[in-house]
């Protein structure tokens, strides 16, 4: 009975849905012929965006009932009002969305069919199950017909793979042109760290030296004192270079992988760190490079700062390799509170992170603990 | 001394060769890759290795395991690794099958011929070598520990110390007296509870358990 109960609900809101679109139909049409004359042009990606609306709340209406979520996949519509225009029209979307409407007035007043089915149902339920104890047969017939309508509506309502498809597509142009864009700053950085240190120390060295070859003759304690110099330019220029390279892609990440590069930051990170691996073989299959470079940088700003801020002696690191990728979480039983505009160091790890289409999400009440999460889509 | 190089790089193994060789030294094998290593360990038994980390094939860290397992067969066995880059934990390694006749220091090192040569003479010897690097990071991501109460000369005379250096090393390279030295390591040895030791490589050993501890932090 309460089962019918909420079936009826779920189908009186579609038919009284269905009812107020046919109301909307009307500005529907007034906005098809306004399209015709020029301020129609304006109405007609704002109608769009309606039935975009009126759509998404069937969605949601029939999820509610179903349990399982639809999904859905549009073309944003936004820029200047001849491609607001353009993507209205040749949104896939568009056309699905108003299909579903057309069949939408028809098949939204099934919902009416439970008034004639109550009435049967409490006369013929009530002899047969309530006094011949049977199971109830018509009332929930009520049930079948909310699944059966919000089985239409979820199939006429799905985005044709193709839309799911182009809104991936859109993400992915997105997150790539990001990546570019970050992969050209750090190419930057890269070169103006090589040419402000080693190449200039290098250069500084080389005068030295021939300055040393001059002396050699007449002045041998001049160049003496030369050469010690060329030579500790020759080490400056050595730091230079290494600390760059660490910076690219931590060298300990190719001898040991992420997990035995991840225990010797732990090692070193003058904390109790307690470190768990999930799926990564030292010797399995490894993520990309890139995609370990920024889980090491995240583990080693994270574990500095619990060094510095959390007042906790212990820390616990987890790598977990999932379905889509990889995570790692760094969590420590400190102060919390964490400030994230006071420390640049989380701003280079979430530019990194976000380059890679990941996501860096710290949760750190007052009281703590401090949890960092770091999650990095990747097939491996 | 006889000694076996094992480096992957033609021009670093021909350096390190022509530097050991006009200083009086006998390069007796030469290994170009991993897997050359150890058999040459083995079969020369030379009185110190010089091990590069990285060889092919891998490029990972061949030669840090070769010098981690020709210490296990020839207990004892001075090596001298090398590395592009110092890792803390490479060091730990190292030193986990005791700190006598270890070496770590970066590549770079090489080019000061003099304090190389004492560093390999030292490791020979059955002492330490360690890279300041290593030390350096070792002292500084320390925090409210009793190394605070150090002297300033006493941290200097604590790093030259965890290097491996002996005391009349210190005593020259700060330029003051060896009975000046002992003082400042005995006030060191106090301020950081550690048990007084002699000036072998137990002392290097106590003092990087020490710094390597973080739960010794008081």
């Amino acid at each position: 009975m309460g089962q019918a109960a909420r079936a009826t609900l779920q189908l009186g809101r579609s038919v009284v849905m269905v009812f107020g679109m046919c109301l909307f139909v009307c500005v529907l049409l007034i906005a098809a012929a306004g399209t015709l004359i020029v301020i129609g042009a304006w109405l007609f990606p704002e109608t769009v965006l309606l039935i975009r609306r009126i759509a998404g709340a069937k969605r949601h209406l029939v999820a509610s009932w179903t349990g399982s979520e639809i999904p859905q996949a549009y073309q944003p519509i936004t820029g200047r009002l001849r491609e607001r225009l353009r993507t209205s029209v040749r949104d896939p979307g568009t056309r699905s969305d108003l299909l579903w409407m057309a069949a939408f007035y028809v098949y939204g007043w099934i919902g009416l069919l439970t008034v004639p089915l109550w009435l049967l149902g409490l006369v013929v339920d009530g002899v047969w199950s309530g006094l011949l104890r049977r199971r109830p047969v018509v009332l929930p017939l009520i049930s079948r017909l909310a699944d059966l309508e919000a089985g239409w509506s979820a199939a006429l309502l799905r985005p044709s793979p193709q839309a799911v498809l182009a809104a991936r597509v859109d993400e992915l142009t997105e997150t790539r042109a990001d990546a570019i864009a970050a992969h050209g700053a750090e190419l930057r950085r890269i070169e103006r760290d090589l040419h402000d240190g080693a190449q200039a120390h290098l250069v500084s060295l080389s005068m030295r030296l021939g300055l040393a070859r001059r002396a050699y003759d007449h002045q041998p304690e001049t160049a003496r004192k030369l050469l010690d110099d060329a030579q500790e330019q020759a080490e400056q220029a050595l730091t230079e270079l290494r600390q760059v390279v660490r910076n690219i892609h931590p060298p300990i990440l190719s001898d040991r992988g992420l997990a035995g590069a991840v225990r010797a930051l732990a090692a070193g990170s003058g904390l109790d760190v307690a470190v768990a691996t999930d799926g990564l073989a030292d010797d399995g299959p490894r993520p990309p490079a890139a995609v370990e470079a920024a889980a090491y940088f995240a583990v080693a700003e994270a574990l500095t700062n619990a060094a510095k801020y959390s007042g906790s002696p212990r820390a616990t690191v987890r790598l977990e390799r999932l379905r889509t990728g990889l995570r790692v979480t760094v969590r420590d039983e400190g102060t919390g509170g964490a400030d994230e505009t006071g420390g640049s160091g989380l701003i280079g790890i979430r530019r990194r992170v976000a380059a890679l289409d990941g996501t860096v999400t710290v949760i750190s009440p007052e009281g703590g603990p401090t949890v960092v999460a770091v999650e990095l889509p990747c097939v491996w | 001394m006889r000694v076996v190089i094992a480096e992957d790089n033609a021009l670093l193994r021909e350096g390190l060769v022509l530097l050991l060789t006009s200083s009086g030294h006998e390069v007796v094998a030469v290994a170009g890759t991993g897997p050359e290593v150890l058999p040459a360990l083995l079969e020369h038994r030379p009185d110190v290795a010089v091990l590069d980390v990285r060889m092919p094939p891998g490029f990972r860290d061949e030669g840090l395991r070769a010098a981690l397992a020709a210490r296990e067969r020839i207990p004892g066995l001075p090596v001298l690794v090398l590395s592009q880059y110092v890792e803390e934990s490479y060091a730990a390694e190292l030193l986990s099958g005791g700190s006598s006749g270890v070496g770590y220091l970066l590549k770079d090192r090489v080019g000061r011929v003099d304090e190389f040569l004492d560093a390999l003479e030292r490791v020979a010897a059955g002492g330490t070598a360690l890279d300041p690097e290593v030390v350096t990071e070792l002292l500084t991501r320390r925090r409210d520990s009793p190394l605070d109460s150090l002297t300033p000369r006493e941290r200097e005379v604590l790093k030259l110390m965890a290097e491996g250096h002996d005391n009349t090393t210190i005593a020259k390279t700060l330029v003051v007296t060896e009975r000046s030295v002992s003082k400042h390591i005995g006030n060191v040895f106090l301020k950081l509870g550690l048990p007084p030791s002699d000036s072998g490589h137990r002392r290097v050993l106590a003092v990087l358990t020490y710094l390597k501890d973080p739960r010794s932090a008081v």
